[in-house]
C-alpha cells in the first residue's frame, strides 16, 4: 500500500519530463505496479521473504523515476536513487525462489552492487550534469561517470550472468522447474535488448517491443515460479486422498511426486535413540521401513517429520525443497500420520526379528542345558550313587553271611535299597530331561524308544531314512511327538497311537494321530500351547486337528535350514 | 578286563569280582586301552562302559563291536546308565554269544555274578528291563504274538540268559513245567529242530532281532558266527545258579 502510495506519487512527479520514446509514465507505471502486485500477491500466498523483495523492486522502480522529473527538488533527490531499481533487482534474482542468498559469491555480488547504487552513485551526484538543474551541482564530470557507471554495470551484468548460468546447471529438476520462467524471460528480454541496435528499422520496432514486454514479463515470471511452488499444494489434496492406501514404497513415490523430487527418501529414527527432537540433522543413524541403515548422502536436506515432539520420519530430499518451506510443510503435515504408522511398523518389525531370533537362541540354549544336565546327571551323579552302591556291596560281602551285628546287615540292605530307586529315579528323570538316545542315535531310535516305554501301543511308522537333522530340529519333533504321544494315552483315552515322521521339501514334518476321544484344544492345554511355542522358534508350524470322537492329530512342519 | 573311565567304579568292580575267583588281567580308562588290552592279554571277558572318552558319546558300544567282530572269543558285557533298544540292535548283530548288555546298576544286584561267567562262557546275558523294551517295539509284537502271555515271559528270561531250572525258579512252576513252554517257544517261532542250546540262542535272537533294523546295526554282523551249524559245545545250562 505504502508502495502503491509512493509509486503514484512519484510518477505523478516525474510525468512532465517523460521521453515518449523511451518510457512512457503508463508503461513504468505498469511495470512498478506490477512489482508491487505480484510482489504482495506472492507474500500473501506465500509470506516470506521473496514478495517482501518483489515489492522492494517495485519501489525502487518508482524510486528511479524521479530523477525524469522536471521538477529539480525531485529530480534531485532522484539522482541519488537513480540505479537502485537494478540492485534490488539483481537482489532478487539471486535471491530467487526462496528471498534468500546462498554462498558467498552471491552475497558478495550483491553486497557490490548495492554499495555502489547506494554509495559510489550518490557520492558523484555533485558532478553530474543533467537536463533538469541538479541542485548539487558541483563540477560537471557527467561523461566520466557515466563511462566509469556503464563498465562497472557490465562487470555486475556478467558477473550475475555467470551466477545465473551456474545456478541453473547445479539446480536439480524441481528447482529448474520454478527458475524456468524467470529464466525464460529474463533470456528473452536481454536478447531483445541486445539485438535491438543492429536490426533494420522495423524489425528493431518489434524487437523493442519484445524488450518492453519482457519487462513487464519478468515480475509475472517471479510471480509464476513462485506459483508453480504453490502448485505443489493442490498436489498435497491429492496425496491426501491417496494416503490411506499407500504401502512404504508407494508412500514414498506419492511423496517424491507432489514435492517433485525424484531422490527423496524416507527415513526413520533408530528405534535406539527416539525421541532426539533438538537435533534432528545430526549424523545419528536412520532406518528404512525394513529396519535397514539409512546413510544420508552428502548433498541430502534431512527435514524431519513432527508428531507431538517426536521425531517419526525424517525426508532426505532435495534442498531446493525448503524454498518453499510451506509446500514441504504441507506434504509433511499429510504425511506425518502414515508416516508414524509405519515408522511403528518399522519398530515392531525390527523387535519382532529380535524376539524371533531371541526365542530361537532361548531354545536352542534351553535345549544345550538340558543336555548337559542329563549328562552331568548320568555321567556325575548316577555314577558316584552307582560307585557308592557297589562299595556298599563290598562292604556287605566283607560283612559275612553272619554278622555279628545283625542290625548292620540289615541297615546296609537299607542303604542299598534306597540307592537302588535313587539311581532308578534319576535315570528316569534325566530321560525326561532330554532322551540320551536322541543325542546318541538320533530322532527315529528315539522315537521308537518312545512308543517301547509307552504303556498303550504306539506304532513308529518307518519312512524312507531321514537325512542328517540340526539338532533343535530333532529335538523340537521329539518333543513334539512325546507330548502328543503322553495327551494320546493321558487324555484323550486313544487304545491306539501312529507317530509318523518324513521329509518333504526341505521340511521334516512329524505326525501323531491317535483314536481317542478328541476335542483337544490348542489354546485348552498348556502342554500343546508349550509346544506351539517350540515349534514356532525354529519358524515352523504345529497344526491340531481334533474334533469329539473322532481322534486327534497333531502336525508340526519344521524347516530344515533356519532362515 | 575293565573299561570305564570313572577310576573309583572300576576299582570296586575288580574287588568284587576278584572276591569272586575272577582274574583281572588289566584296567582301561578308554576305547583304545580296552582294544590294546585285550589284544595283548586276550581275557575271556571284557565289561566295558558305554560313555567313554574322549567323547563321553557312544566310544564304549563302539569298542565292544569291534572286539566282537575282531575277537569273538572274548566275551563283551556292555554296562550303561540307561538301555537302548538301538545300542541292543548294534551290539548284539546276528551273533547272541558272549554278549551282554545290562543297566550299570545291576553290578550290585544278585545275578551280576552270574551274568559275568554266562558272558565270559559264550553265553548271553541281557537286562530284565531289555525285554519289555523288546516287547514295546512294533515288528516285534506281531512276530511274537503267537506266543501266550506265559510263553513270552519264558522267553524273556531265557533272553536274560537263565537255564530252564533258574526260570522254573523264578516263576515259582516245575522244571518240566518250563521245558514245556520252552519246547512251545521253539514250536511256535518255526525254529529247526537241532540241539536244545542252538535252539535257545535261536529263540533269544528270534526275539532280539525281530524289531525293524535300525541302519547302523548291520556293520557289526560282518563276522558273525553261524549258529544253525556250530556245534552245542559249552555248559550253558550250567552257568546259572
Amino acid at each position: 500500500m505504502v508502495g502503491a502510495v509512493f509509486g503514484a506519487a512519484a510518477l505523478w512527479v516525474s510525468d512532465g519530463g517523460r521521453d515518449p520514446d523511451t518510457t512512457t509514465t503508463f508503461f513504468s507505471g505498469v511495470v512498478g505496479g506490477l512489482y508491487l502486485l505480484t510482489g504482495s500477491i506472492a507474500h500473501l500466498r506465500r509470506p516470506g521473504r521473496l514478495g517482501l523483495l518483489m515489492v522492494m523492486v517495485g519501489i525502487a522502480w518508482f524510486a528511479e523515476d524521479l530523477q525524469v522529473s522536471n521538477n529539480p527538488v525531485p529530480h534531485t533527490i532522484g539522482l541519488f536513487y537513480r540505479s537502485v531499481a537494478s540492485a534490488s533487482l539483481v537482489h532478487l534474482l539471486l535471491a530467487f525462489p526462496d528471498g534468500r542468498l546462498h554462498g558467498r559469491s552471491e552475497r558478495a555480488v550483491t553486497g557490490a552492487v548495492y554499495a555502489t547504487v547506494l554509495l559510489l552513485v550518490p557520492l558523484g551526484v555533485p558532478f553530474y550534469n543533467s537536463i533538469t538543474p541538479n541542485l548539487v551541482l558541483v563540477a560537471d564530470l557527467t561523461r566520466l561517470q557515466e563511462n566509469l557507471i556503464n563498465g562497472t554495470q557490465i562487470g555486475f551484468a556478467v558477473a550475475v550472468g555467470v551466477l545465473l548460468v551456474r545456478r541453473w546447471f547445479v539446480a536439480t529438476p524441481p528447482a529448474r522447474r520454478v527458475l524456468a520462467p524467470v529464466y525464460g524471460v529474463g533470456i528473452t528480454g536481454v536478447a531483445a535488448s541486445l539485438s535491438q541496435p543492429g536490426l533494420p528499422g522495423e524489425s528493431a520496432e518489434l524487437v523493442k517491443e519484445i524488450a518492453h514486454l519482457a519487462t513487464l514479463g519478468l515480475p509475472m515470471a517471479f510471480l509464476a515460479g513462485a506459483l508453480r511452488i504453490r502448485l505443489g499444494r493442490t498436489v498435497v489434496g491429492g496425496l491426501l486422498l491417496r494416503l490411506p492406501r499407500a504401502d512404504p514404497t508407494e508412500l514414498r513415490d506419492l511423496l517424491a511426486h507432489a514435492l517433485g523430487d525424484p531422490t527423496l527418501r524416507i527415513a526413520y529414527p533408530h528405534p535406539d535413540d527416539t525421541d532426539d527432537t533438538d537435533n534432528p540433522d545430526a549424523s545419528e543413524l536412520y532406518v528404512d521401513a525394513a529396519g535397514r541403515p539409512v546413510i544420508p548422502r552428502p548433498q541430502d536436506a534431512v527435514t524431519p517429520v513432527l508428531r507431538g515432539p517426536r521425531v517419526v520420519a525424517v525426508l532426505l530430499h532435495d534442498p531446493a525443497l525448503r524454498a518453499d518451506r510451506h509446500v514441504l510443510e504441507a506434504t509433511i503435515a499429510a504425511a506425518a500420520l502414515e508416516l508414524d504408522n509405519q515408522r511403528l511398523a518399522a519398530e515392531v518389525r525390527a523387535q519382532l526379528a529380535e524376539a524371533r531370533a531371541s526365542r530361537a537362541r532361548i531354545v536352542t540354549a534351553a535345549d544345550e542345558q538340558r543336555r548337559r544336565i542329563e549328562r552331568d546327571l548320568h555321567d556325575g551323579a548316577q555314577q558316584q550313587l552307582v560307585t557308592t552302591a557297589l562299595i556298599l556291596r563290598l562292604a556287605r560281602d566283607r560283612l559275612g553271611p553272619d554278622p555279628s551285628d545283625p542290625e548292620l546287615g540289615v541297615l546296609l540292605r537299607r542303604a542299598a535299597d534306597g540307592l537302588e530307586a535313587s539311581v532308578t529315579e534319576l535315570r528316569e528323570l534325566a530321560r525326561g530331561i532330554h532322551p540320551a538316545v536322541l543325542t546318541e542315535a538320533g530322532l527315529m531310535p528315539a522315537l521308537r524308544a518312545l512308543a517301547a516305554r509307552s504303556a498303550y501301543p504306539v506304532d513308529v511308522i518307518d519312512g524312507p531314512a531321514l537325512p542328517p537333522l540340526p539338532d533343535q530340529v530333532a529335538a523340537t519333533a521329539y518333543f513334539v511327538a512325546a507330548e502328543a504321544v503322553t495327551n494320546a494315552t493321558k487324555h484323550a483315552h486313544a487304545t491306539r497311537v501312529h507317530v509318523g515322521v518324513r521329509v518333504s521339501a526341505n521340511r521334516l514334518v512329524v505326525t501323531v494321530a491317535d483314536d481317542g476321544v478328541g476335542g483337544a484344544d490348542l489354546a485348552g492345554g498348556t502342554g500343546l500351547l508349550g509346544l506351539r511355542d517350540r515349534v514356532a522358534a525354529i519358524e515352523g508350524r504345529l497344526v491340531v486337528r481334533s474334533s469329539p470322537g473322532d481322534g486327534t492329530s497333531v502336525h508340526a512342519n519344521l524347516p530344515l535350514e533356519m532362515p | 578286563m575293565l573299561a570305564d573311565d570313572a577310576e573309583l567304579f572300576r576299582t570296586a568292580l575288580a574287588d568284587l569280582l576278584e572276591r569272586d575267583g575272577c582274574v583281572i588281567v588289566g584296567q582301561a580308562a578308554d576305547a583304545d586301552g580296552l582294544l590294546d588290552a585285550v589284544e595283548r592279554h586276550r581275557p575271556d571277558l571284557a565289561v566295558v562302559d558305554i560313555r567313554m572318552p574322549p567323547g563321553h558319546h557312544l566310544e564304549g558300544l563302539r569298542a565292544a563291536v569291534r572286539l566282537r567282530r575282531l575277537h569273538p572269543g572274548t566275551g563283551v558285557l556292555l554296562l550303561s546308565q540307561h538301555l537302548e533298544v538301538t545300542h541292543l540292535d548294534e551290539l548284539v548283530g546276528q551273533s547272541a554269544r558272549g554278549v551282554g548288555y545290562l543297566l550299570k546298576d545291576r553290578v550290585t544286584g544278585p545275578d551280576f555274578l552270574s551274568a559275568i561267567r554266562r558272558v565270559a562262557s559264550d553265553g548271553c546275558a541281557f537286562d530284565p528291563e531289555v525285554v519289555p523294551l523288546l516287547a514295546g517295539q512294533r515288528g516285534r509284537r506281531d512276530e511274537l504274538a503267537a506266543l501266550s502271555a506265559r510263553e513270552r515271559e519264558v522267553l524273556a528270561l531265557m533272553a536274560q540268559g537263565r537255564s530252564n531250572g533258574a526260570i522254573a525258579a523264578e516263576l515259582q512252576l516245575t522244571t518240566r513245567t518250563v521245558e514245556t513252554h520252552v519246547r512251545n517257544v521253539f514250536l511256535r517261532l518255526s525254529l529247526p529242530d537241532e540241539a536244545e542250546h542252538n535252539r535257545r540262542v535261536l529263540a533269544v535272537l528270534a526275539y532280539l532281532r525281530s524289531a525293524p533294523r535300525a541302519t547302523t546295526s548291520a556293520s557289526a554282523s560282518a563276522d558273525s558266527v553261524d549258529l544253525g551249524r556250530k556245534p552245542a559245545a559249552d555248559d550253558w545250562s550250567t552257568a546259572s545258579p
